[in-house]
């Protein structure tokens, strides 16, 4: 695509209200109320999109309702009698819808792209902090506790252990018996941080309820609760990572 | 994505894998991790207490390709440098040398952050073991 459809750290998209191009009726993000025609791809978000307040809680079902919905109206082969501009229009559209429709289906990549729309770049945290650390020539700050790194690190080395004994057909029951023990506390660490998670996202919704009625909401607050996320969602990383290579050597 | 020859020579046959005692005067070690995909590091070195100069050097990474080499990589340029000339190497450089696609680039933040939180850690312990000389100065 030309040029990027999401604009990112933007505030919410308000309603779209450009006129359609062909009949000049005020028109919807994918296609002309009026007369139905496919419009250009708008600028907005994914939750824009599809007409979504940026809650993080979602009617799943409505989503997918809407989802196939548009899909069809959208689809490039329902286009095809249409002019070659609008058959190219309704193709980025449904690129678009489908984008929209994986993101935002997914918790957590739903929550994922929210900060981002809000500002964080989960990708580049490390290389600012570093950059901070490097000019500043002060320590840097790890973005998850110490204490979850030593023990991802521990465990790693148990589960290495662990491959190299069933490389050359020997099992250890005790260090097998251990990182049982550990996979369960793992999966429990895990849905707890979903849990926490959920906890935020409620927050975040009342937040932003508050906005569409109309009340103030401080920046201090947004970034507050957007922050709050981000740090569950690096803590999530590793222990997602753990459960996985956990059970490939338990298993395997 | 394909891997560079130089990450797969170093992720094949990577240098100075193993560990040092942790509680020694002379090691510092750090353990850092990228958030963006649950790599963990653990670099440590060994430096000589009289001439500043990195003797040492071990690291143990848990991670992809890339991570390993990046750190496999810090291993062999902080060796016999002194710990503030190691201080000099930044990220990019590893990401030239690896020839390391944009995704990757994680891995070698991984790897300077690993220096940094190494030499952090035995400044720490100089300071912490020769108080009087520190103050002297």
């Amino acid at each position: 695509m030309a040029q990027p459809l999401t604009m990112i750290g933007a505030k919410p998209a308000p309603q779209e209200t450009q006129s359609c191009w062909s009949c000049g009726t005020m028109r919807a993000v994918h296609f002309c109320e009026a007369c139905g025609k496919v419009q250009p791809p708008a600028p907005v978000d994914y939750f824009a999109f599809f007409g979504l307040p940026r809650k993080l809680n979602l009617d799943a079902a409505a989503l997918e309702k809407d989802f196939y919905q548009l899909s069809r109206k959208l689809h490039p082969d329902l286009n095809s009698q249409a002019g070659t501009q609008e058959q190219e229009w309704s193709l980025q559209q449904s690129s678009l819808l489908n984008d929209a429709h994986r993101i935002l289906k997914d918790p957590i990549k739903r929550t994922q792209y929210l900060v981002k729309l809000e500002g964080v770049e989960l990708e580049e945290q490390s290389k600012t902090a570093t950059e901070q650390a490097r000019s500043s020539g002060e320590a840097k700050k790890q973005i998850v506790p110490p204490d979850l790194l030593e023990e991802v690190f521990e465990l790693n080395v148990q589960l290495e252990e662990l491959r190299m004994q069933k490389k050359i057909g020997e099992d250890d029951p005790a260090l097998i018996e251990e990182i049982g023990r550990q996979k369960l506390e793992l999966e429990g660490k895990r849905d707890a941080l979903l849990h926490e998670l959920q906890g935020h996202w409620k927050m975040w919704d009342g937040m932003i309820q508050r906005e569409q009625n109309g009340q103030p909401v401080s920046e201090e607050e947004r970034k507050y609760l957007r922050d709050k996320m981000v740090d569950v969602l690096n803590r999530r990383n590793y222990i997602r990572n753990l459960v996985r290579d956990v059970s490939e050597v338990l298993e395997n | 994505m394909s891997y560079s020859d130089k990450v797969i020579d170093h992720y094949n046959n990577p240098r100075n894998v193993g560990s040092m005692d942790k509680s020694s005067a002379d090691v510092g070690t750090g353990l850092v991790g990228a958030p963006e995909c649950g790599d963990v590091m653990k670099l440590q070195i060994k430096v000589n207490r009289e001439t500043n100069v990195i003797e040492e050097a071990k690291f143990k990474t848990f991670g992809c390709g890339s991570a390993i080499a990046s750190s496999s990589l810090a291993t062999e340029w902080v060796k016999g440098k002194t710990v503030d000339e190691a201080l000099t190497i930044k990220n990019m450089d590893i990401v030239k040398e690896l020839s390391l696609p944009p995704v990757k680039i994680h891995c070698s933040v991984l790897a300077e952050d690993a220096i940094r939180a190494a030499i952090g850690d035995w400044k720490k312990k100089q300071e912490a073991t020769k108080p009087v000389a520190v103050e002297a100065r």
